[in-house]
This record gives C-alpha cells, sequence and structure tokens, in this order.
C-alpha cells in the first residue's frame, strides 16, 4: 500500500458534476473528492481486506443472533431503548434483508486491518466509492482494477429484496450530501426495475393507520437515511415499530449501528486478529484507550486518554446515552496524512472500498475522499 | 477484475427533479382547474383566453421541461409510456414528458395562471412552477387511445406530518457516518 501523488484532471469539477451528477465534491468551500493522490495497493493487501471485511459481517450477523436470543440484558447493555425490542427480534426471526454497511478499518499494509467501527445503518460516501472512483480510474488508467464492484451488487442486491410497490426514499430536507447518497441509490434500485419515489423525511405523514405521502398514497417500503435510534426516539417512532412499513436497513441494524457493539464483539471473539479490544467499562485497557459515545456521527464527541490524560479530543453533541472503550491503534501514516480504509459490505458481502484521509488521527466529516488501484 | 464491468447511471448527471406538494410558493390558485383542451376550457374563460393559456402551456413545455436523451431515462421520472420524443433545430432527438393540458385560474392581482400539465409517476398529474413540480390529480384510465380522466387533488384523510426529523435539527448536521 502506498500514497501516490497524480495530476488531477483539468476539467474534472465540471466533468463529475455534468456527467455524474455528482453535487458535493466540494465542502464549504473545502476540497471533499481529491484526485490530487491515490492510493495503490496489491492484489495480496486487497485480499486481506476482503477477507477481514467478510469475516467481520459473519461475526456482526452472529452477534445479532446472539442478542436476539439473549433477549433484555443485551439489549439493556447495548442501551437500545425498549420500545424497540420486538421490532429488532421481529426483523431479525423474519429475516428481514439488509442492503449494505461500511466497515471503517485500520489499516497500512502491513498486519491484519483492524476493525474501528461498523457503519451498519446509515452509511454515506457511497456514490464516491461506488460511482466517482470508478470513473476516475476509467480516465486515467482504464486497463488497471479497483476493488469497487458496489454499482453493480446495488443493483443485484435490489432485485433479491422481491420488493413489487413503490420504496420511499427519505433523507433530510435539503441535506446535499445525504440526499446525493439516496439519489444514487434511488438510481440503483430503478436499474433493478423497482418503483420509487422521493420524500423528505419531515414530510412523512401519518394517518392513524398507514404513513402517507404528499400526495396522501400510503408508504408502504420506506428506505430512509436517517439513523433508527433517532427515529424510535421521535413522535412517529412508535408507529414505525408496528410493522406496519417495510424499512430499509431492516430494524435489527440497531443491534450494529451503535458502538457499544464493538464491545459485544470483542466479548464474542476475544483476541480476533481483526477486532481491537473494546470494553463498556473504562479501566479495562492498559494504555492509551479511544472513548467514543455508543451513539454518535462523523467521528464526534471521540477522545483518545492515556490514563486520565486527554491526548485529542474532537467537539460534538453526543455522549448521553455513554461511552464504550477501545484500545488505541497507531493510525497508518502517509506523508502527514491518516487513511481509513472503508470496506463496503452489499447484501452482506464485500463489495470494494473507498478511503477517506484526515491531517489528524481522527476521521472527521472534513476528511477527504481519495481513490485507489490495485495490481 | 473486481471493479464493476460499467456503471450507467439513469438519474443522476441528468436534469433531475423532484415532486414537491402543493402548498409551497409556486402552487395554483385555489380556483385552477385541469383543462384537456380549448373546448372544455372556453366554457368558463372564453374561447380568446383558452388559446392564450393552451399557447402558453405549449410555449412552456417546449422551453422548460425536462429534457432526456435517452427515452429510459425520462420514463423513470415520469413513468412508462409518459414521454414523448422532439427535434432539436439542429436535427438531433431528445425526449421530455408529454403534454395532458393545463391548469388554469386566477391570480391575485387578476392575472390568469397558466401552467402546463403532465402525466408523472403512477398516473398522477403533475404540473410544474417556478422549478419545482406540484402534484394536482391524477389520470385515471390511462388506456391507450383514450384519454384518461382527471381526478383533481383532494385531502384524502387528515394527516400529520413533521413526525420525524427532529433529532437531525438538534445536532444539525448530517445522518449518516
Amino acid at each position: 500500500m502506498e500514497r501516490q501523488l497524480v495530476t488531477p484532471r483539468p476539467d474534472w469539477r465540471a466533468h463529475v458534476e455534468r456527467e455524474l451528477g455528482f453535487a458535493f465534491h466540494t465542502i464549504g468551500g473545502a476540497p471533499y473528492w481529491d484526485e490530487t493522490a491515490c492510493y495503490r495497493f496489491t492484489a495480496a493487501e486487497i485480499d486481506q481486506i476482503e477477507d477481514a471485511t467478510n469475516e467481520l459481517e459473519q461475526m456482526a450477523l452472529a452477534l445479532v443472533e446472539r442478542v436476539v436470543t439473549t433477549g433484555d440484558a443485551a439489549y439493556e447493555r447495548l442501551r437500545i431503548p425498549r420500545i424497540a425490542w420486538s421490532a429488532i427480534e421481529g426483523s431479525w426471526n423474519a429475516g428481514e434483508k439488509n442492503l449494505y454497511g461500511r466497515f471503517d478499518l485500520a489499516y497500512g499494509g502491513n498486519g491484519p486491518p483492524k476493525l474501528l467501527e461498523y457503519n451498519a445503518d446509515t452509511p454515506t460516501a457511497l456514490f464516491e466509492a461506488a460511482v466517482v472512483q470508478w470513473d476516475w480510474l476509467q480516465a486515467l488508467w482504464p486497463e488497471r482494477d479497483q476493488f469497487n464492484s458496489i454499482h453493480e451488487r446495488l443493483i443485484e442486491a435490489w432485485k433479491s429484496f422481491g420488493i413489487n410497490e413503490p420504496i420511499y426514499f427519505a433523507a433530510v430536507k435539503d441535506h446535499v450530501e445525504d440526499n446525493g447518497t439516496v439519489e444514487y441509490l434511488r438510481d440503483t434500485a430503478v436499474q433493478a426495475g423497482l418503483t420509487t419515489e422521493r420524500i423528505a423525511i419531515e414530510h412523512i405523514g401519518w394517518d392513524g393507520e398507514r404513513f402517507r405521502d404528499l400526495d396522501n398514497r400510503p408508504i408502504g417500503v420506506l428506505f430512509k437515511l436517517y439513523p433508527w435510534e433517532w427515529l424510535v426516539g421521535e413522535p412517529f417512532g412508535a408507529h414505525l415499530l408496528t410493522g406496519v412499513a417495510k424499512v430499509i436497513e431492516p430494524a435489527w441494524k440497531m443491534v450494529l449501528s451503535n458502538k457499544a457493539a464493538l464491545a459485544l464483539l470483542w466479548e464474542m471473539a476475544p483476541g480476533h486478529p481483526n477486532l481491537l479490544p473494546a470494553f463498556l467499562e473504562p479501566d479495562r485497557i492498559e494504555g492509551r484507550v479511544v472513548r467514543k459515545p455508543i451513539y454518535s456521527r462523523e467521528g464526534a464527541n471521540v477522545q483518545v486518554l492515556d490514563g486520565t490524560r486527554l491526548v485529542a479530543e474532537t467537539e460534538g453533541g453526543y455522549g448521553a446515552e455513554g461511552y464504550v472503550y477501545q484500545a488505541y491503534v497507531a493510525m497508518p501514516e502517509f506523508s502527514g496524512n491518516y487513511p481509513v480504509i472503508g470496506s463496503w459490505v452489499i447484501a452482506s458481502q464485500a463489495a470494494g472500498i473507498g478511503i477517506r484521509e484526515d491531517a489528524t488521527a481522527i476521521t472527521r466529516d472534513t476528511s477527504r475522499f481519495i481513490p485507489h488501484y490495485f495490481e | 477484475m473486481r471493479k464493476s464491468h460499467s456503471v450507467r447511471l439513469v438519474l443522476l448527471g441528468t436534469a433531475s427533479v423532484a415532486l414537491t406538494a402543493c402548498g409551497d410558493s409556486g402552487a395554483p390558485p385555489k380556483d385552477a382547474r385541469f383543462f384537456p383542451t380549448v373546448k372544455e376550457c372556453s366554457a368558463v374563460y372564453g374561447d380568446a383566453s383558452c388559446e392564450d393559456a393552451k399557447a402558453a402551456a405549449e410555449k412552456k413545455q417546449a422551453a422548460e421541461a425536462p429534457r432526456f436523451t435517452r427515452k429510459e431515462q425520462c420514463e423513470a421520472e415520469f413513468g412508462v409510456g409518459n414521454c414523448e420524443t422532439r427535434q432539436t433545430a439542429e436535427g438531433g432527438s431528445f425526449f421530455m414528458p408529454l403534454l395532458m393540458g393545463y391548469m388554469m385560474g386566477n391570480m391575485m392581482g387578476g392575472n390568469r395562471f397558466a401552467q402546463p400539465v403532465y402525466r408523472g409517476p403512477n398516473d398522477t398529474a403533475v404540473m410544474p412552477n417556478q422549478g419545482k413540480l406540484f402534484n394536482v390529480g391524477r389520470f385515471d384510465g390511462a388506456g391507450a387511445g383514450t384519454r384518461p380522466a382527471f381526478r383533481p387533488a383532494t385531502q384524502i384523510a387528515e394527516v400529520s406530518r413533521g413526525g420525524f426529523g427532529s433529532t437531525a435539527q438538534k445536532y444539525d448536521n448530517t445522518s449518516g457516518g
């Protein structure tokens, strides 16, 4: 694995906007899509990432089974509100299919990839990985390969859902990145032959029996780029948990989308080479430890601690539900840049990677997306 | 190869549109009605006004309707069978939503309101205005060769909204991670 400097395509902004509809390549005036560099992997390294990803997904699914079997005590440890327990159990026992997830891995080419966290419910940076980096490689080196069949896998996955009514794709109104991600997913669903509709999460209606769109048509299937843990705490949450609408991702993803699951994974498979030691209690780990809120987004409210000494910290408004404590791992560094491998599973199969890079060791929403290839 | 063989987009990278509900600005006035032809309109507004409204709707469709290079792109947005092909001045062709008629009414200040109406997904009647699309009703009995009946949109049930989305406002940031 190495970081290479690359000359950006001179017209790349106009190209990605016009040809791909990529509206958020620059965020707040700062570059987000960054093609001044790329990462080169060997085929053996890609194999290592793919194998680790498939193994982590199997462990994650085994954890859901374990939590559902254990019941109340496990949900309490995960800080999942009681109102959601039966929906989780019901969706898991019914075998409700899942679409996607993204494992964030610390990996620098030597030693096994280590799981930092699993974005199982509302992973983003999907369009960039599936389409924009693919398009970049086709423009520069079409003969080279990339670990990225995300687009084709998504279309296949939609077909396997067996849905024969409109899917409503919902995201927060006016949020450019989230709506870009949702619009991309809708694109893949249309290509799978499904009927789709768009609605803002704030516009979803409830008539006492069913969810309704703005035209008051019933919403039977909802794809939501909005965290389950937020939905269940909001006024319509209880209605959603009755199962009146089919929801993607399914309710059982609540087990995996909170960071307490990292501690339960370690408990289930202590010493696994792709896991870092993680606990729900402080003081279980010698040396440096990373404290993460059980529920948080985009690297907010993370603290790096050395004993009681605070080494580094990010801001945010999360942490009310408690924290998980994970052993610190030195992030691989390439010329002052810290990449994190976002490794995608589509329908629970490893399907490709997208790399986000930051100038600090905690990846935040300001980090840049860097393309990759392998040979 | 472990990369996708091809990556094709049917919605993104083209002029994509979003459906918006009536009630936002740009919605038709309260008295607005749908007219499929001048004949049905003239009993209400007279021949001259109806000819004007029809011409305005056609002009608006030609100038502002979303254009698609491929039929399937257009049909992905507006539904199968709801697109027509047109020629450009240079001799090329493109697809745009089918004009079904127009919404016409009286605006505050005495001006006439006239906007084209297309047929959208699930037989919805879709009216563009101010860069948005409004669902103004539905077309029933959409068989080939027969003119479908227009059914205006009405509140079919008392629906409450805003029951989702408050947490995102609290954190004022992205929902994804």
